[in-house]
């Protein structure tokens, strides 16, 4: 049983393909089309997938999308109707942006594959969601929770999934919030104010709010009400997102938190207007959390499951993860490593295979390297074209020993491994590694590579059985730090020796890392480890700001010669970047 | 390495006009004439594997001959703000580099065919040209129409919308029952 499952159109477009039940390859379109977000139809990844899986059109059993898309169209028709007039703007938009190519999406994968309409399946946003979250995670019964800007018209959901001891599966969606009362929105709405692209500067919100107090709970409590039955309804006078897609927020919101802030203008928490973005950004944060929290515990008090899986956008809030594990009730939290829409191509395809198909459950090992597989010769060939020297260590053991050195002497290596990961984050296998003792590193990789905010952390990856040493995990936090999902303090003893990837609360939003998922950067970790005495590492996206993270070992090679990594291994072979001054072959020429 | 540095430059001299000026001068800002400009819509999108060497070399000269031309054009009319007159002028420097520097491999590739090369990429250029008007006409007509079908169409609906609305709850609402896979609904 062959199945491709597809996620487009909105951000963050891919493609999954699961074969007998089990994903065989999956990769966001960004990824491959080189264009940051790309949510265009992604033919790119779909190819790549049936070439990863041996796998023609014509073999495809089922082809499936993640949403509904006239249902979708029902709910922007049904809000611009219900904000007749003020959104007449948002009408002719809307109307050309979905009739172009969304509305027609069965014609768009027939005309693309050559598959018949009667192969085309399509699950709702938020089951993908669902199903993404619970068939990835090492569970047979939890509770579910999907939260996300929106989906057809759920912006929440929460349910309940089981894998029955005959081996079927079934996920239950119990019930929903619905547009326009969503958390992912009142975030994204957070976002625009504070100058930050939305979609893209989530993390800076989360980031920013490190810095702040929450002075303003009280008046982010005015947008957001609880419900009587424990849900939550925005005010939405405060928003504007409903009437027009030029912004997300009223004059009634700007009166209530002051002007908002000029994107691209810079950003001081230290002076007096950077505090203050500050703490509106710790008063939404804290809202959400406090949201986020109530809604797990009702959920875990009405299941009485130990497990909750959590999907949709809103679940890359690792501070909220944290949050939600120590405090809801639920013993373990699944968080997949792509919790947003790319993740639910193959959310899609695990949904028609397990729960439509009814077919029998096949455990799914639980990391993330679904993508492209790097190609190590491909890096010397393209080093010789440019005149850099490319070394071929001649065993594993050694290129390990090299990258270790390069570390401890200061080094900025660009990591390239494996398949790429699916989802947000760098894991282990496209990563940009250092050495995470000092804050002068961090000010280093932020000025020469990331060109990006100071006040945005970086990660440390470590070892999963001495995680608990260097950072105060709770109880399920090592499982929930394996994608990155859960922001935890750093312990106090090592704040001063993890100066690079602590943040500014003492926290740090961990990698724990396991063995047998990602052999090779393990065994990096350890040597690190017997070598400073420390087995941490920072470990960032392997891309610049603004574009997507490396696939290919030539793009990782571009990357290393446009910003200041030192040195780029990619397997056994690695290119050291010549002092500054001396000229390579190419340049003498 | 130099559109990277370029993009820094202007980045920075952005930031700091930006940080120039008053609060409401963002709101003046909306209107970007993206219509016009080449880039971004797939219809300039250019496939380099699926580009012989001379076309390629072409392409890229006329793309550098006009960023230069265009560069050098801003450069004079911005004689009062003499920093960004700075940034254009450095950056003309790389680009009259580059312009001279793809047509010298484009001598040396295609030798005899160059002149005809550097047609086809004009051609190429004139019609995508025509591409982004025609877009950007139909852009227009279309939104248009839409705004007058908003007004004259939908009100009737909207009344009843919201009615509807007013009768909906607050809060979570029960799941819909599962529509059949098959359906976009």
């Amino acid at each position: 049983m062959k199945i491709l499952g597809i996620s487009a159109h909105y951000h963050d477009s891919a493609a999954a393909l699961v074969v007998d039940g089990l994903p065989v390859a999956a990769v966001q379109e960004e990824r491959l089309s080189r264009k940051k977000n790309d949510a265009a139809f992604p033919l790119e990844a779909i190819e790549w997938c049936l070439r990863a899986g041996n796998v023609t059109p014509e073999e495809l059993d089922w082809v499936v999308f993640y949403e509904k898309p006239m249902l979708k169209f029902e709910r922007i028709v049904t809000t611009i109707l219900r904000e007749f007039p003020a959104s007449w703007r948002a009408f002719p938009k809307a109307m050309k942006n979905t009739l172009g190519e969304k509305l027609w999406i069965k014609g768009v994968i027939t005309s693309h594959l050559g598959v018949p309409g009667s192969k085309i399946l399509f699950t709702e946003h938020h089951q993908s969601h669902a199903a993404m979250a619970f068939l990835t995670a090492p569970t047979r019964r939890a509770a579910i929770m999907t939260a996300d800007g929106v989906g057809e018209w759920a912006t929440l959901s929460v349910g309940r999934g089981e894998v029955k001891d005959d081996g079927t599966t079934t996920i239950e969606v119990l019930r929903e919030v619905r547009f326009p009362h969503s958390l992912g929105m009142l975030y994204s709405t957070f976002t625009a104010f504070l100058g930050f692209e939305v979609n893209e500067g989530e993390y800076k919100v989360m980031g920013l709010a490190s810095y702040g107090s929450p002075r303003f709970v009280d008046d982010v409590r005015k947008v957001i009400a609880r419900t009587d039955d424990g849900a939550f309804a925005l005010d939405m006078r405060y928003f504007d997102y409903h009437k027009t897609s030029e912004r997300s927020f009223s004059a009634a919101f700007v009166d209530l938190f002051g002007p908002p802030r000029k994107p691209h203008s810079p950003l001081d928490p230290t002076t007096e207007s950077g505090r203050r973005y500050a703490d509106i950004a710790a008063s939404a944060q804290r809202v959400l959390e406090d949201t986020l929290v109530d809604l797990a515990k009702d959920l875990r008090r009405e299941t009485g499951l130990a497990d909750l899986c959590f999907g949709g956008g809103v679940a890359l809030n690792g501070c909220a993860n944290a949050r939600i594990l120590r405090e809801s009730g639920f013993e373990r939290l699944f968080v997949p490593s792509a919790p947003g829409d790319a993740g639910c191509a193959l959310g899609a395809a695990l949904f028609v295979d397990r729960v439509h198909l009814g077919r029998k459950h096949r455990e799914i090992p639980h990391h993330p390297y679904w993508g492209p597989v790097v190609e190590p010769g491909e890096l010397s060939r393209v080093a010789a074209e440019d005149g850099m020297p490319c070394e071929t260590l001649s065993t594993d053991d050694a290129a390990l020993d090299r990258v270790v050195d390069a570390l401890a002497a200061g080094k900025i290596v660009g990591w390239m491994d494996g398949a790429a990961e699916l989802g947000p984050r760098a894991l282990g296998n496209r990563s940009i590694l250092a050495a995470p003792h000092t804050a002068a590193m961090r000010d280093r990789l932020n000025k020469e590579i990331k060109y990006r905010e100071e006040f945005r952390p970086f990660a440390p990856a470590v070892p999963i059985e001495v995680a608990d040493e260097y950072f105060d995990l709770p109880p399920g936090g090592a499982p929930l730090g394996a994608f990155m999902s859960g922001v935890f303090p750093v312990r106090e003893k090592w704040r001063d020796r993890l100066a690079a990837v602590t943040h500014v609360d003492g926290t740090a939003r961990v990698q724990t890392v396991e063995r047998d998922k990602a052999p090779r950067f393990y065994e990096l970790l350890k040597r690190y480890g017997r070598r400073t005495g420390i087995p941490v590492l920072l470990n960032t996206s392997f891309n610049l700001a603004g574009e997507p993270i490396v696939t290919r070992a030539v793009e990782g090679y571009t990357t290393f010669r446009r910003c200041g990594i030192d040195v780029l291994a990619v397997g056994r072979h690695i290119v050291t970047k010549p002092a500054p001054g001396t000229k390579n072959a190419v340049e003498e020429q | 390495m130099d559109e990277l540095r370029h993009a820094h430059m202007f980045r920075a001299r952005g930031r700091e006009i930006l940080a120039a000026l008053p609060q409401a001068a963002d709101e003046g800002a909306a209107f970007q004439a993206h219509a016009f400009a080449p880039g971004e819509r797939g219809l300039d999108d250019l496939v380099v594997e699926a580009e012989s060497d001379d076309s390629l070399l072409a392409f890229l000269h006329l793309s550098e001959k006009a960023a230069a031309q265009r560069f050098a054009m801003y450069r004079e009319v911005l004689g009062f703000d003499e920093a960004t007159q700075g940034v254009f002028t450095q950056i003309l420097r790389d680009e009259a580099f580059h312009m001279n520097y793809t047509y010298a491999q484009l001598r040396r590739v295609s030798p005899k065919k160059h002149g005809l090369a550097l047609w086809w990429a004009r051609l190429g250029r004139l019609w995508k040209g025509y591409l982004r008007l025609a877009s950007a006409i139909a852009n227009v007509m279309s939104t248009v129409i839409l705004t007058a079908q908003y007004f004259l169409v939908l009100p009737l609906f909207a009344l009843f919308a919201k009615a509807a609305a007013r009768r909906l709850p607050r809060g979570w609402t029960p799941a819909r029952s599962a529509s059949p896979l098959g359906s976009q609904y």
